[in-house]
């Protein structure tokens, strides 16, 4: 993740690749620290904060008066569905964009790893949804346009690991496919948000969910500490797994070479 | 360029019939599994008609650049000097006259099997828009190439959930051209949205798929 190449796509327009080239900047500059504490600050900081969340969300946080305990899944689903779902897909979306402008197929490794989280926390998210409405809703699964836009972002974001896993970890062209595939999956969801909105909500048959009551205090303060919790945890897997798929492509790139040197 | 590409599709005709062929095929499994003969079809309908259009757009658009990659002529365009943008929109306005024709045809079908005037200028105008759209997509997820042998299988778990947006507001412009009471969301909008955003992310994003 060092410096990003400065080779230029011939076809896309200047003044596109600048701000493209900026946002990037902004992207490294706000993650590259986290990303060079990986293997110190990140986990220590990520398990503290993951502890200090179960004491909260378990024993801490008061029992909601009617929805019982089954409320505490709250404090993982909530912070699962933001944090972990839609900023692991940022990341992906904008490593896929890295990729794009540099070249560089380490990035690959950080967008795929960034999918494979989100898709892992938008399946936590579901899980976590559906426990919690069987007994609160009556149902595991309502076409709410929260729940439906969620389960579309899941089906986006598998078939890109599907498309790019028909490919070997170094192939160029399937990975400038499927990074053109992320970047049009994220850039596709205030459209799938828009109409699914406008399909249920403004639909006859209307579920009217009741208005979310004042929430205390100390439920606001374990789902603020889930949050970064789960931020931390979010980030912590991506770096880990983006080493992972970086030192796949470098045993794969050595492979290559060892066998053009001595054919077998 | 686009008289290369409508030459293409001309001698390719076979594909195109197969592919209306195939519409046709789904039109009738969706009466015979739905009992649209017996039932009142117009609630139905919308959601018929869409989703063999889909189906019919993602067979027939997936071998957009089959027919060059293997006669080796895809090199030629690429190394000939006319921009990747140019060569997009020949083959997206090549698939698109020639799906809208297949879907002409379907109207015409469905208003004599199921004795409801489809063929309005409203309706017309929102399939010729929702056609676009997924065109569009559907032929810059196409250049996925040769190389990738589960391609057939893939471009519909890759198309289909990103042309979910499209799908609903088809489904719901056409039954407001048909006067069913689906909800009064500005569909038209959205699909216009879509085949607008479709067309522009293919154009930028075509050049660097197809980068060798």
């Amino acid at each position: 993740m060092s410096a990003v190449a400065t080779q230029t796509p011939e076809n896309c327009p200047a003044a596109l690749t600048s701000v493209l080239r900026g946002i990037l900047a902004l992207f490294l500059w706000a993650t590259l620290p986290l990303y060079n504490a990986r293997w110190t600050l990140l986990p220590a900081l990520t398990g503290v904060a993951m502890m200090a969340m179960l004491v909260g969300a378990v024993i801490a946080a008061p029992r909601e008066v009617i929805e019982g305990d089954v409320q505490r899944l709250m404090y993982i689903h909530v912070p699962s569905a933001s944090a972990g779902t839609y900023f692991a897909f940022l990341i992906a979306a904008a490593s896929s964009a890295a990729f794009l402008i540099s070249r560089d197929i380490r990035w690959d490794a950080v967008a795929r790893s960034a999918a494979t989280v989100g898709v892992l926390f938008t399946v936590i998210t579901l899980a976590t949804g559906a426990i919690w409405g069987k007994p609160i809703w009556g149902v595991y699964w309502t076409w709410d346009a929260r729940l439906t836009s969620t389960l579309v972002l899941l089906l986006i974001y598998t078939a890109y690991l599907l498309a790019r896993s028909v490919a070997g970890p170094n192939d160029e062209q399937a990975a400038r496919y499927s990074a053109i595939f992320a970047l049009i999956g994220f850039l596709d969801i205030p459209l799938i948000h828009f109409s699914v909105d406008w399909w249920r909500t403004l639909h006859p048959q209307r579920i009217i969910f009741d208005p979310r009551p004042a929430v205390p205090g100390e439920m606001l303060l374990v789902l603020l500490i889930a949050f970064i919790a789960i931020t931390l945890l979010m980030l912590w897997l991506v770096a880990l797994r983006s080493d992972t798929e970086q030192l796949v492509q470098r045993t794969d790139r050595m492979r290559a070479r060892l066998d053009q040197r001595e054919p077998a | 360029m686009f008289r290369k590409d409508f030459q293409l599709a001309w001698r390719d005709r076979t594909g195109w019939l197969s592919a209306f062929a195939f519409a046709a095929i789904s039109i009738l499994v969706y009466s015979f599994a739905f009992d649209l003969a017996a039932t009142d079809v117009r609630p139905l309908l919308p959601g018929v008609l869409w989703t063999t259009f889909l189906f019919v757009g993602i067979f027939a658009n997936g071998q957009s650049f089959q027919r060059e990659a293997d006669a080796g002529t895809f090199d030629a365009m690429m190394i000939a000097p006319v921009s990747p943008s140019t060569i997009f929109f020949g083959k997206v306005i090549t698939n698109l006259v020639a799906l809208v024709l297949i879907e002409l045809a379907l109207l015409v079908l469905a208003t004599m099997l199921f004795d409801t005037v489809l063929l309005t200028a409203e309706l017309i105008l929102v399939v010729a828009i929702g056609t676009t759209g997924y065109v569009s997509l559907t032929t810059l997820l196409s250049t996925l190439g040769s190389r990738a042998r589960a391609r057939a299988v893939l471009l519909p778990v890759l198309a289909l959930p990103l042309l979910v947006p499209l799908l609903i507001a088809g489904v719901r412009a056409t039954g407001v051209a048909l006067d069913e009471p689906v909800g009064s969301a500005p569909w038209m909008l959205l699909l216009s949205m879509f085949a607008l955003w479709a067309t522009v992310g293919g154009a930028l994003l075509f050049p660097l798929a197809v980068e060798r």
